[in-house]
């Protein structure tokens, strides 16, 4: 069928296993050449220390990246967006509101259930999405 | 090369261990591989951000897809399974007609999207034969979400395809520079399928909606394909109208309705001012739901019904006045937010406020609500 066929037609890059391996031999190489660095700090050549001490931290930056890329790409799930959705229901007659969850066949302006309080019929006067709370705003 | 590295690990070494030797040729060399493969490693994770977000389109398309199915299923009731017809659907297309010589191209545009308009909507009739004429105009809707859905992720595969065969950072570059916008019509995109599906409001519906509240209860006139107007007394005036037919999703003709009801006041000339309310795209920071007033045909699409609409208005010269409900692109087919429910309240004084500033009593005012009237009657 068509749809199968679209699905072959994306080639695979998972990365995942090759990727922890780099991280954990830049990390094997970082912790040496940190231990290096500490080792000529506290020997009779300071100098030498720098370059041990600039390429571990440069491979631990490293690893923080990819991990942190690795990470975002794992958790943002691709998922269909569902809202609660609310009707408001308003008696002519009475003035008597009432908000409700949507169902399906509502329309603004749809005369719809009977009131509660008196002899005539509830309006659809609205139906919107329900007011959801502040969320932290995603970069 | 290595032996110039050598020398210069050693000019920076001094007299140092081997093993410092050797860490600092991989930092050279890892610089070196950096220099001059800089761009790969950019193209290759420009290509795995571009596969993360096809993945994404891929479940939403298919989700659309899914939806789109069931809900012919469950109100068309069909004899025959309608998933052929919905697939062919997805593929369906549009050739624009040639541009270079430009004359007559609103009119070959508008037959155009009348002769598809038809075809759907008998097709739909043909897959869905229980569904009301609400539930088809809806199924109709989500089916054009669903194809929206798949043409994103076709283009987005075929950049990508194209990109990972070629590995040619231009390419690559084109879709990914894109990416964060296309990203955004696709979630917009996706939302519409839980709205069309069950017949929710959505933002672009502000328009229909304000129009809504003043033309309840009032005797309503079919001026063009799924278009009403009603003629409802004001403030010593006469407002004429003017917006799609609900609670079933459309658009309306709102072109060929003004021009109607304009051409047929031709020779009383009382209608002395339109306004036109339409959702607008908002700017980030400006808050949704906000007014703005102006002049101009406040209408988007394609252009043919914003043409008909000046042509009209031109030949009678009378002010058109705007009304903008700004929103995000992320709201116009989502199930309408409480802010821009508010805001039709606002946009409703507006309106009034127009009518009783700008016009004198007895005159005649076309009031065209413009947009989606998915989920809201008349
Ligand atoms: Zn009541």
């Amino acid at each position: 069928m068509m749809m199968t066929e679209q699905n072959t037609q994306i080639p695979s890059m998972s990365l995942s296993w090759t990727t922890l391996a780099v991280i954990v031999v830049i990390g094997i190489f970082s912790l040496f050449s940190l231990w290096m660095g500490f080792q000529a700090l506290s020997s009779d050549r300071p100098e030498q220390s720098t370059y041990y001490l600039l390429t571990g931290t440069v491979g631990f930056a490293a690893i923080g990246y990819m991990f942190f890329r690795t990470k975002a790409v794992t958790t943002r799930k691709p998922d269909v967006p569902k809202v609660d959705v609310v009707t408001i229901l308003e008696c002519p007659a009475c003035e008597l509101k009432r908000v409700r969850d949507f169902k399906r066949g509502d329309y603004i302006h749809k005369d719809d259930e009977p009131c509660t309080r008196c002899e005539g019929n509830m309006v659809i006067t609205g139906i919107h999405r329900r007011a959801e709370p502040e969320k932290k705003p995603k970069q | 090369m290595i032996n110039v590295i050598l020398q210069v690990a050693q000019v920076l070494g001094g007299d140092n261990s081997d093993i410092g030797m050797i860490l600092q040729t991989l930092f050279s060399l890892s610089f070196i591989i950096y220099l001059f493969y800089a761009q790969r490693i950019q193209a290759m994770t420009m290509l795995r951000q571009v596969e993360v977000t096809l993945r994404k389109v891929k479940t939403i398309k298919d989700e659309g897809r899914r939806v789109s199915i069931e809900m012919v299923k469950e109100v068309g009731k069909p004899e025959r399974d309608p998933t052929p017809d919905v697939d062919r659907f997805l593929e369906q297309f549009v050739i624009s007609p040639v541009s270079m010589d430009p004359a007559g191209i609103m009119g070959k545009l508008d037959q155009l999207i009348n002769v598809s308009d038809y075809t759907n909507e008998a097709e739909v009739k043909a897959i869905a034969p229980q569904a009301t004429e609400a539930e088809a105009h809806n199924i109709e809707n989500l089916l054009g979400a669903a194809h929206a859905l798949n043409y994103y992720y076709k283009a987005i595969r075929h950049f990508y395809l194209l990109g990972k065969k070629t590995m040619n950072v231009y390419i690559i570059m084109q879709i990914h520079m894109i990416l964060p916008l296309i990203i955004k019509e696709i979630e917009a995109t996706s939302s519409a399928i839980q709205a069309f599906r069950n017949g929710m409001p959505i933002g672009d519906g502000v328009g229909p909606l304000v129009v809504s509240k003043l033309m309840r209860g009032h005797e309503l006139i079919d001026v063009a394909r799924e278009t009403v107007a009603a003629w409802v007394p004001y403030e010593g005036r006469t407002l004429i109208l003017l917006k799609a037919k609900g609670p079933g999703g459309s658009v309306g003709k709102p072109g060929a309705g003004v021009a109607k009801i304009l051409g047929d006041d031709k020779k009383e000339k009382k209608i002395k001012a339109v306004i036109m309310i339409d959702a607008a795209g908002k700017l980030e920071g400006e808050p949704v739901g906000e007014i703005a007033e102006g002049f101009g045909a406040a209408i988007g699409g394609i252009g043919v019904e914003k043409y008909k609409i000046e042509e009209a208005v031109k030949a009678r010269d009378i002010p058109m006045y705007a009304i903008a409900i700004k929103q995000d692109i992320s709201h116009v087919i989502a199930p309408m937010v409480e802010e821009l429910h508010k805001a039709t309240d606002t946009a409703l004084e507006s309106v009034k406020r127009i009518v009783t500033e700008r016009t004198q009593e007895g005159d005649h005012v076309l009031v065209a609500g413009i947009g989606n009237t998915m989920g809201i009657a008349q």
